[in-house]
């Protein structure tokens, strides 16, 4: 408890006492952060089994994963890696582009307008698992509807190029609300006037969209463009549970790879997984640094 | 004029054909979670059960052992709302001792907080559950409650919320004769409920709904959250719609009954978090 005292005593408390509000979550962030991160650091250049001493390796980790062509590791990186940035390329674009479309529809402010906010946005509160089992029945070859309505036999999650088709239009359903209310909110502060004053000009809605509404919200495109990228980055859920990976492995991405290798059946080998989520940190990282420096040039 | 009617026609088409993208799986869900066996058998295209029936519920729920649903979603709940609580505590007092407090190394330690969010978290992965077994908290609730509490984003808020406040509140407190600590609870942790609301929303949501840390942390059926629950029940229920789909909606249940109530609130957030009103 603290209680006001002499002023001896005060003067002395004023010097402490802040560290008593920071304190508690200093002290979380160094367990449970700093010392998390800089370990996962550095046991990437270790040999561990997460049971035993890491044993110093250097960078025999990182050579084995990035240059040793006959290695499962090497294997594992390169399709791991390789699928996390297709899964980033393909749904980015789609998670901005859809809200985009969807927010310069409902600016118009429409009936049911609330209504179809509440929607959109919906899913992002939904867990990923429950998602996933969702589509998974209703892309299901036998008894999915999409199948049976489409009147179609396509093996959605076990062929390509559907598998892939599927987990974007997944991610997009699952993920596009956040990105929708932010735009909603900025294309709300555009006066209006400026698009009466360009329809008197005889601007059509397609010039409208491309003259007035984008350029309006480049900052928020520039932010969820940031973060819809981190968070793709970080891809595990939708293709571990939706096509397991396959088919071929051609969807399993590298955070399936680095759980799999830690935390897997088998011994765990630590050390490689942690020098995959070294590369896959440090690919966040510069393609965050991209981004912020060639959108911000063109200010 | 003609021009106008035109283009709102093609957005509103275009909005009602997404709309029902959205909604027939919730739909899809939701009714086939109340069919019956023989109902998904001879009609698993119909949207409308033919009889309405709770067995899905029941057995998710309570019968099947191997996937103890009801059990999964009190330890979520559980988890959850530890989770919250204890951010709220944390972020509150970080809040105020960074936006209300002068002492040695403030803007240093902030500034390192706030880089550290630029810092990608899957590199702590492997390490974290290092620590949490040497803590003993392997398939323990702590392992889903503690280490989340260590994120800076929601300080970040917090103080952005505070310095908001004038801080002459502060100092004529101060000559009334209370101390840092009655200031703290009487007067400014009422003023900031708005942004302690947002908090807790999105951190319970986003403790409820998280996924690979809990599928890490717990391999004891019976002590798992849902999130990671839901796993195992895809797999023993792969080719039952009306259990796997009963399994999804309850997990779903939450979160969705949360946002009916409180969607202004995440709307705001949202708005403000992207520098929007800033």
């Amino acid at each position: 408890m603290i209680n006001a005292g002499g002023k001896k005593y005060r003067k002395k408390r004023l010097n402490f006492s802040p560290y008593l509000y920071i304190g508690p979550h200093l002290i979380l962030f160094t367990i449970f952060f700093l010392i998390p991160t800089l370990y996962g650091i550095y046991i990437s250049f270790t040999n561990w089994d997460l049971i035993g001493n890491p044993e110093f390796v250097g960078f025999s980790n990182y050579t084995e994963i990035l240059f040793n062509k006959d290695s499962t590791f090497y294997e594992q990186l390169r399709v791991g890696l390789g699928n996390t940035f297709k899964f980033v390329l393909f749904t980015v674009p789609a998670c901005i582009i859809v809200p985009l479309l969807l927010a310069a529809g409902l600016n118009t402010k429409p009936r049911g307008f609330k209504f179809f906010q509440v929607l959109f946005y919906m899913p992002t509160l939904f867990s990923v698992s429950a998602v996933m089992i969702i589509f998974s029945m209703l892309f299901s070859v036998s008894f999915g509807p999409i199948n049976h309505y489409l009147n179609v036999e396509t093996n959605w999650l076990a062929t390509q190029p559907y598998a892939w088709i599927t987990l974007v239009v997944v991610t997009v359903w699952w993920t596009i609300g956040a990105n929708l209310i932010i735009y909603l909110a900025a294309l709300n502060g555009v006066s209006k006037d400026i698009y009466e004053a360009a329809s008197i000009d005889g601007a059509n809605s397609i010039q409208k969209f491309f003259r007035i509404t984008l350029p309006s919200i480049r900052a928020q495109i520039l932010y969820t463009l940031v973060i819809t990228t981190i968070a793709q980055f970080n891809v595990y859920g939708q293709p571990l549970m939706l096509t397991k990976g396959g088919p071929a492995s051609s969807t399993s991405v590298l955070l399936m790879y680095i759980q799999e290798n830690a935390f897997g059946s088998g011994n765990s080998i630590a050390g490689i997984g942690s020098a995959m989520a070294v590369i896959l940190g440090l690919c966040i990282m510069v393609v965050s640094a991209i981004q912020f420096i060639f959108l911000r040039q063109r200010d | 004029m003609e021009k106008k009617t035109v283009s709102k026609f093609v957005s509103i088409i275009f909005i009602s054909i997404m709309a029902l993208i959205w909604v027939i799986p919730l739909l899809y869900t939701f009714f086939s979670s109340f069919k019956s066996e023989a109902d998904i058998q001879s009609n698993a295209f119909t949207l409308l059960p033919i009889n309405w029936v709770i067995d899905n519920y029941q057995d998710v729920l309570f019968k099947n052992t191997s996937a103890p649903v009801a059990k999964w979603f009190m330890n979520s709940l559980t988890i959850s709302v530890s989770h919250t609580v204890l951010v709220l505590v944390i972020v509150s007092l970080a809040g105020y001792g960074y936006s209300r407090m002068k002492f040695k190394g403030r803007n240093a330690i902030f500034a390192f907080l706030m880089a550290s969010m630029m810092f990608p978290a899957v590199v702590n992965l492997i390490p974290l559950y290092k620590i949490i077994d040497t803590l003993g908290w392997v398939n323990n609730f702590l392992a889903a409650i503690v280490p989340g509490s260590a994120a800076v984003f929601n300080i970040f808020l917090v103080r952005q919320f505070m310095q908001g406040i004038p801080i002459d509140f502060d100092e004529s407190a101060r000559v009334d004769g209370a101390s840092d600590f009655q200031i703290f609870t009487k007067l400014i942790l009422p003023l900031i409920k708005p942004v302690l609301t947002v908090v807790a929303l999105f951190t319970f949501t986003g403790s409820w709904n998280d996924f690979l840390w809990p599928t890490i942390a717990f391999n004891d059926i019976e002590k798992m959250p849902i999130t990671p629950g839901l796993q195992l029940l895809q797999g023993m229920y792969a080719l039952d719609i009306g259990h796997a789909l009963t399994g999804a909606l309850i997990a779903i249940l939450p979160t969705f009954i949360l946002y009916l109530f409180t969607q202004k609130y995440f709307m705001e957030s949202l708005s403000l978090s992207s520098g929007v009103k800033g």
